[in-house]
This record gives structure tokens, C-alpha cells and sequence, in this order.
């Protein structure tokens, strides 16, 4: 099977089962193509975030399987397959001892790029999330404000010229403003370089924005899969229209403000 | 430079070394293994738990008894080894605690960024965690390097020379200069290699070569000019003094280890064994300020090859027996004991005693009426005695106590080198004294009769290792000493250093003048 057709991510009845007796994950299935971003949705403790770490083996599955562009990664080392996968935290997750370019040169310096190589992709990388190298590059991240932690955060992420991210809130902790002005970036940024990427949020109205196809989870299940346009006019039980009630109710606000 | 201060700085060069090299040695084996220990241990929390609270029973036995627990512990060897051990597991706590607490406290954030952008759990420990934690762990050694320099001055009593030889001498014979020489020089070496550590830290944090290079050199240099004494064989000067008796070449090229324990007599006696035997060709190696029960071991195993030690102290603490006997068959049966139990030669007597006695101030004594330890049980309520630490732990005191009835007193532990003074000047009404103290006299104190015979006699005898014993000429010429020395002579050698501040060798000299002039040829 070349990987020209087969999707970059498929995800086969996976399991989660901590020891205990918890079903974290129960028997879920999900595909995704190049290009696309989906957005696993809901409550906290419904699964989300494990069932994103399995996908770059953080978490171990119980059950099931999950192919990486047609290999399953069970078969493939750990550390080989994260340093080929994005990985984007809640708050930013950079190491607070390293500057900006030793943040972002990290996994090419790892993976044995010689380092003026190493050196050009820190540079492109951060022109991409739009922060200066030569204004930047020698800061700490404490140096640094919150939105621009998190674009660091993203260069580091893309460095490695990924075919999937994940991102897990990786919006969570910025201001409103930085927060929209990251999201079209990051809209941008996924069209321009073509990779695919999974992102957990509990924030329905930042799931319609910017997923090609949102999965909203309940105890471990999906309970609903679609476009954005499809949940909002056919969410299939009260969970799911309970979610988009928050999103809906702004909307109206906001319209009869304007009208 | 005074004479005294002089003295001092004579014997630096080696003192240092050995303090260095002990403390450096005990540190550096103490990061090889509690480093690698707390990684081991930071992300298993029970394992952290256990090895912590080992650790920490470690830390709790205070200095003194850990450094001394270790020479039964290795079968009674002395000096470098004993005190090296103790210090070492001394140096763990602070260094394993600080690791296993810093790693644990590295964000979990961090921590899971650094695994979910793919780096092996090598460079998670090497890049991240260490890094992050280094500040913690640093603090950690600098605590251990000022806790281990500071307690090395302690590995004196179990027979390494440390710079804790000015301060343990210079207690016994009241040389407060030697003392605070001590004291400011292990204290000097603490605040220096802490911050030499720190620098580093510094240097390692901001990635600045040049002051690690610079920092790394003085350190090393440091170490270097400190521990060169060690490794140079260096001339001690020769003190001529008459030869006393035997024949010059008896000993040639043989090398005796001369014992002490810690106190002014012990060091004379040190000197006067020391200079007699160098006297008849012998290269002398000097253990001094041993610890009682240390001396007695470390002749046993023949890492010292002799000692003056005193027969009551052999009776009660050696042999384990109750009840004191007469002076001539204590002295005839612990002789044969120890030639049966264990090979030591009690050589004989030197000829005097140094008996355990309670004294009084004697106007305080004539006020009162008391001439005689009977005379002081209606009296004993709201009095106090002062002694040794070691005194009231011993049956000299219990058995005196439960005879004369004084149970009432209230006993005050001091060092030996405070009491007498302190019963001077009223501060205690009687004091455990050693009869052949130069200040019983000097002070004006009288010694208490002992009517009921509770007093163990304490003859000075000179004891030889089954090595040494082996040995006819060094036989021979310590037997000159045997009945050579009387309590007057003793008394007055005592009194020269601890109230004239004559230095032991200087009073070990007179003593031979006056053996020679036949003083106490009995």
C-alpha cells in the first residue's frame, strides 16, 4: 500500500484500560487524510488526551490498533516515531533552561543534522510562526509573553518536517486576542506546509473554527463525527447540542448587538 | 612570630594535607555514589523512600561516634580508612536528598514535552532533568562539602591526622591558640571549596568556559598544594637532646608507631617514647589523640606497636572486671591476661599512677570540714561534682557514689581541660581529678581520702603490640623506662605544659634530664 492513498492516520477499535478497571478509550475508530485538521471535542476526563497520546505512544493501547501512514506503530520504535510526529502542549512546554533557537533546534540537532543545517531550519522555522531568529533567537523563554511561548512552541513542533501534528489546548492558556490571531496563523501555517494534525480542546466555538472534521467524545466513545457544519445542524443527542449551546448563545449576542 | 604561632604553622603543611585529602577523597567517593543513587532512585518513590531514610539514620549518629564506630567495625584499623568511611557515608544525605528532590521537582510539563517530542530517556536525563535540577543538587554537595571538612576535624580521636589535631591538642592542653588555629583554618577550607562550587555552578549554568576553566584550575591547584606534603617526604626537625640509653644502631631502619591517647600526660609520654626510640636509630610515626578503647584496639591489631595506657583502665574497660583490687596484683594479673588473651606485652610500670581522685578547692574543703569522701554525704544535697565525659559512665564514679552515699550530687560533664579551673572558681564543688594533675597543686586543691578503698589504682604501663613484643631490642630499650618516672616527676612535667604552656616535647625533655640525674631511681 503506498502511502500516496492510504490516510496518514487510521485509528482501528482502540482500547484503553488503566490498571483499576478504568475504560478511558472504548473502541474507537478515526481516519484522517493529509491536510486536515480534526478536533477531538468534549468534557474533561472523557478521553481525549488519551486517546491523542496513544497516537504517538505516550499511552500504550488496550485493544486495537493505529496505523501511521500505513505501518502499525506498534511495530515502530517510540522515540523514531514522536521525533516524525509534531507535538504541541498546553502551556507551551519549552525547556526553560534552553534559549529560543536551542528550543527549536532540539530534534534536528538530536536526529544528527550538522548544525548550520540545524541552524537554517531553526531560522525558517521561526520566520514561519512569524517571530524574528535574529530578534528572538537568544531569548529564554521567560523572556518571552505568553503568545510568543506558544508560536516558539509550534516551531519547535514543525522543525522536524512532520506529516502529522498533535496538539493537545495548545490555545488554552493565551488571551482572547493572541489566541484568535494564533488560530488563523495556525490555519495558515497547515495550508502552506500540508500537514495533518489532531487537536484536543474542551472549547466547542475553537472546534467549529478551525476543524475540517470534529469528533466529540463521552466516556471513551465517540458519540458524534463530522464537519463543523454538520454538528451544528444535526447534533445527534442532547450532549452534543449541550456543547454547541455555549457557542450558539455568543453567536446570538453578538448578532443582535450588530443588528 | 611568637613561638607558639610558629609551632603552628610547622605543622600546617601536614595537617592540611591529610585534612584535604581526607575530605576531598570522603566527598568525591560520596557524589560517585549518591549521584547516580538518587537518579536511580528520584522516579521510584518507594526505592526513595527506603534509601532516604537510610540515609538519614546515617545522619543522625553525631560525628564523633560514627567516626569511632567504624574502627571495630574494620576489625580496629585506624587512621585513613575508618575516618574515610564514616565521612563518606557522612556526605550522602545531602547530595542523594538534593538529587532525588530535584529531579522530582522538575515539572511534570517539562518532563512530558521532552518524551513527547521524541527524546530518548538519556537525553531526558542528561538535557533536561539534570540540568533543571542542578541548582538543587548543588546545593546539596555544597551543603555535604561543609558538612564533611567540618567533621573531618573529628577523625583525629580514631588516629588521622586533620586539622582537628590543633583543636583536640589544644583543648587537652589548654593552647587556645591552637585551638582557634583549628578551628579557623577547617572553617577557611569549607568556605573556599564552597565557593568554588558555587562558581562552578555558575560557570556550568551560564555556559561561561573561561571562569570553569579558571575555577577548575585553582581547585585543582588547591588540592594540589595541599596534598603535596603528603607525597614529599619531608624532614622532621631533629630535636638533639641527650641519648639516653642504648646503643644507636639497636632499631636502624625500623619504623615504631608510637600511640597517644588525648590528653597533656599521654602527649608527654607520646614525646619521651618518641625521642628515646629515635634515640636508638628507630624512624618514629606519631599516632596521637586516640580515643581510650581506639588505643587499646589499634595495639591489638598492631597498628600502633605501643602505648602507655593505666591498669584500672584495663581492669574495668578491657577486662570487664567489677570489682578493683590491690595495685601490685592488678598490675601482675592484668599483665598475664593480656599476654594470654591477646600477645600484649605489659612491658611494666613506668613507675607512677594517674589515678581517678575527687578533689576540692581547699579553702572550700576546710570550711566544711571535709577531708575525706566519708565526710561529704550529709553535705552532698544541692553540691555538684564536675567530671569527664567519660567519669560517670565508669564504676569509679558509680561504686564511690553508692559507698559515700552522694547520689544526691549533681553530676556536670565538662572537658577534662575546664574542671579543674571550674572547681577553682566555685562553679562545682568537686571534680573527678587525675592525681597526677599538674594543677591540683598549681590550684590549690586537695585530693579526698578514699577510706573505704573504692578507688581502682591506675598504674602507667607501658603495653606493646604481639608484633612489637616480638621485638628484643625494642624490648630493650623501653624496658629502661620501667620505674623510671614517680608521681612528683609526672606531676611536674603535666604542670609545664598545662600552666608554664611548655609544649610537650619540651617537657618529655626534662623528664629524660631528671631520669638521667637518677631522680627517680628507685
Amino acid at each position: 500500500m503506498s502511502s500516496g492513498t492510504s490516510p496518514v492516520l487510521d485509528i482501528r477499535a482502540v482500547r484503553k484500560t488503566y490498571d483499576g478497571g478504568v475504560e478511558a478509550v472504548r473502541d474507537v475508530s478515526l481516519e484522517l487524510d493529509a491536510g486536515q485538521l480534526l478536533v477531538l471535542a468534549g468534557a474533561s476526563g472523557c478521553g481525549k488526551t488519551t486517546l491523542l497520546k496513544m497516537i504517538n505512544r505516550l499511552e500504550e493501547p488496550s485493544g486495537g490498533s493505529i496505523l501511521f501512514k500505513g505501518e502499525d506503530i506498534a511495530t515502530l520504535d517510540g522515540v523514531a516515531l514522536r521525533r516524525r510526529i509534531g507535538w504541541v502542549m498546553q502551556g507551551d512546554g519549552l525547556f526553560p533552561h534552553m534559549s529560543v533557537r536551542r528550543n527549536v533546534g532540539l530534534i534536528p540537532r538530536l536526529s544528527g543534522q550538522d548544525p548550520a543545517r540545524a541552524e537554517l531550519r531553526v531560522r525558517e522555522m521561526l520566520d514561519l510562526v512569524r517571530l524574528n531568529p535574529s530578534e528572538y533567537g537568544d531569548r529564554m523563554p521567560d523572556e518571552l509573553s505568553g503568545g510568543q511561548r506558544q508560536r516558539v512552541g509550534f516551531a519547535r513542533a514543525l522543525a522536524g518536517s512532520p506529516e502529522l501534528v498533535l496538539m493537545d489546548e495548545p490555545f488554552s492558556a493565551l488571551d482572547p486576542i493572541t489566541r484568535d490571531a494564533l488560530q488563523q496563523d495556525f490555519k495558515i501555517l497547515q495550508a502552506e506546509l500540508g500537514f495533518a494534525a489532531v487537536m484536543v480542546t474542551h472549547d466547542m466555538a475553537e472546534a467549529l473554527i478551525m476543524a475540517q472534521e470534529v469528533a466529540v467524545m463521552r466516556e471513551g466513545q465517540i458519540v458524534q463525527q463530522g464537519t463543523p457544519q454538520a454538528l451544528m445542524s444535526q447534533p445527534t443527542d442532547d450532549y452534543v447540542s449541550g456543547l454547541l449551546e455555549t457557542p450558539r448563545r455568543q453567536m446570538r449576542a453578538i448578532a443582535e448587538l450588530a443588528g | 612570630m611568637n613561638a607558639n604561632l610558629a609551632e603552628r604553622f610547622a605543622e600546617l603543611p601536614h595537617l592540611l594535607s591529610g585534612h584535604v585529602l581526607l575530605s576531598m577523597s570522603a566527598i568525591l567517593v560520596g557524589l560517585a555514589i549518591s549521584l547516580p543513587l538518587g537518579i536511580h532512585a528520584a522516579g521510584r518513590p518507594r526505592l526513595a523512600g527506603v534509601v532516604l531514610n537510610a540515609a538519614s539514620v546515617v545522619q543522625t549518629i553525631p560525628g564523633l561516634a560514627l567516626l569511632a564506630l567504624m574502627v571495630p567495625l574494620l576489625g580496629g584499623t585506624i587512621g585513613y580508612a575508618p575516618a574515610f568511611l564514616a565521612l563518606m557515608l557522612y556526605s550522602i544525605l545531602p547530595i542523594l536528598r538534593n538529587t532525588i528532590v530535584g529531579l522530582q521537582g522538575v515539572d511534570p510539563v517539562v518532563r512530558e514535552a521532552a518524551r513527547g517530542i521524541g527524546m530518548t530517556p538519556g537525553q531526558r536525563l542528561r538535557q533536561v532533568e539534570l540540568p533543571l535540577a542542578l541548582p538543587v543538587i548543588v546545593a546539596g554537595l555544597r551543603t555535604a562539602v561543609v558538612w564533611v571538612v567540618g567533621a573531618a576535624t573529628l577523625a583525629t580521636p580514631v588516629g588521622a591526622s586533620s586539622l582537628g589535631n590543633y583543636i583536640f591538642a589544644g583543648l587537652q592542653t589548654r593552647n587556645w591558640l591552637s585551638v582557634l588555629f583549628g578551628c579557623l583554618f577547617a572553617a577557611g577550607l569549607a568556605i573556599i571549596l564552597d565557593q568554588m562550587i558555587r562558581l562552578l555552578e555558575v560557570a556550568a549554568r551560564d555556559r561561561r568556559r573561561g571562569l570553569a576553566l579558571g575555577v577548575g584550575v585553582s581547585l585543582a591547584m588547591l588540592i594540589m598544594v595541599s596534598v603535596a606534603p603528603r607525597f614529599i617526604a619531608f624532614e622532621r626537625a631533629g630535636e638533639g637532646g641527650p641519648v639516653i640509653a642504648g646503643d644507636a644502631a639497636d632499631l636502624a631502619d625500623e619504623t615504631i608507631i608510637v600511640g597517644a591517647k588525648a590528653f597533656t600526660e599521654q602527649y608527654i609520654l607520646g614525646a619521651l617514647l618518641e625521642t628515646r626510640l629515635e634515640a636508638a636509630g628507630a624512624r618514629v610515626d606519631r599516632r596521637d589523640n586516640l580515643g581510650s578503647t581506639i588505643a587499646f584496639d589499634a595495639l591489638r591489631t598492631g597498628e600502633i606497636d605501643v602505648y602507655i595506657d593505666y591498669s584500672g583502665t584495663i581492669w574495668a574497660t578491657v577486662m570487664n572486671r567489677p570489682e578493683p583490687i590491690h595495685r601490685h596484683a592488678m598490675l601482675a594479673e592484668m599483665t598475664g591476661w593480656l599476654w594470654a588473651e591477646h600477645g600484649i606485652l605489659a612491658l611494666g610500670g613506668l613507675g607512677f599512677e594517674n589515678a581517678y581522685g575527687f578533689a576540692m578547692a581547699r579553702d572550700r574543703a576546710e570550711t566544711l570540714g571535709v577531708t575525706s569522701l566519708a565526710d561529704l554525704a550529709p553535705l552532698a544535697a544541692g553540691m555538684s561534682v564536675g567530671g569527664d565525659a567519660e567519669v560517670f559512665t565508669r564504676p569509679e564514679w558509680v561504686m564511690t557514689r553508692d559507698r559515700y552515699g552522694l547520689g544526691v550530687m549533681q553530676t556536670r560533664a565538662m572537658d577534662a581541660a575546664f574542671m579543674y579551673g571550674a572547681v577553682r572558681d566555685g562553679q562545682v564543688d568537686m571534680i573527678s581529678a587525675y592525681t597526677t594533675d599538674g594543677r591540683i597543686a598549681a590550684f590549690d586543691l586537695v585530693v579526698l581520702e578514699d577510706p573505704a578503698a573504692v578507688l581502682p589504682p591506675y598504674d602507667a604501663v607501658i603495653l606493646l603490640s604481639p608484633e612489637a613484643a616480638a621485638n628484643p631490642a625494642l624490648v630493650a630499650v623501653l624496658a629502661d623506662l620501667v620505674g623510671a618516672i614517680d608521681d612528683a616527676m609526672m606531676r611536674e612535667a603535666n604542670r609545664q605544659v598545662d600552666l608554664d604552656r611548655r609544649t610537650p616535647d619540651q617537657a618529655a625533655q626534662w623528664l629524660a634530664n631528671e631520669m638521667e640525674a637518677g631522680g627517680a631511681d628507685r
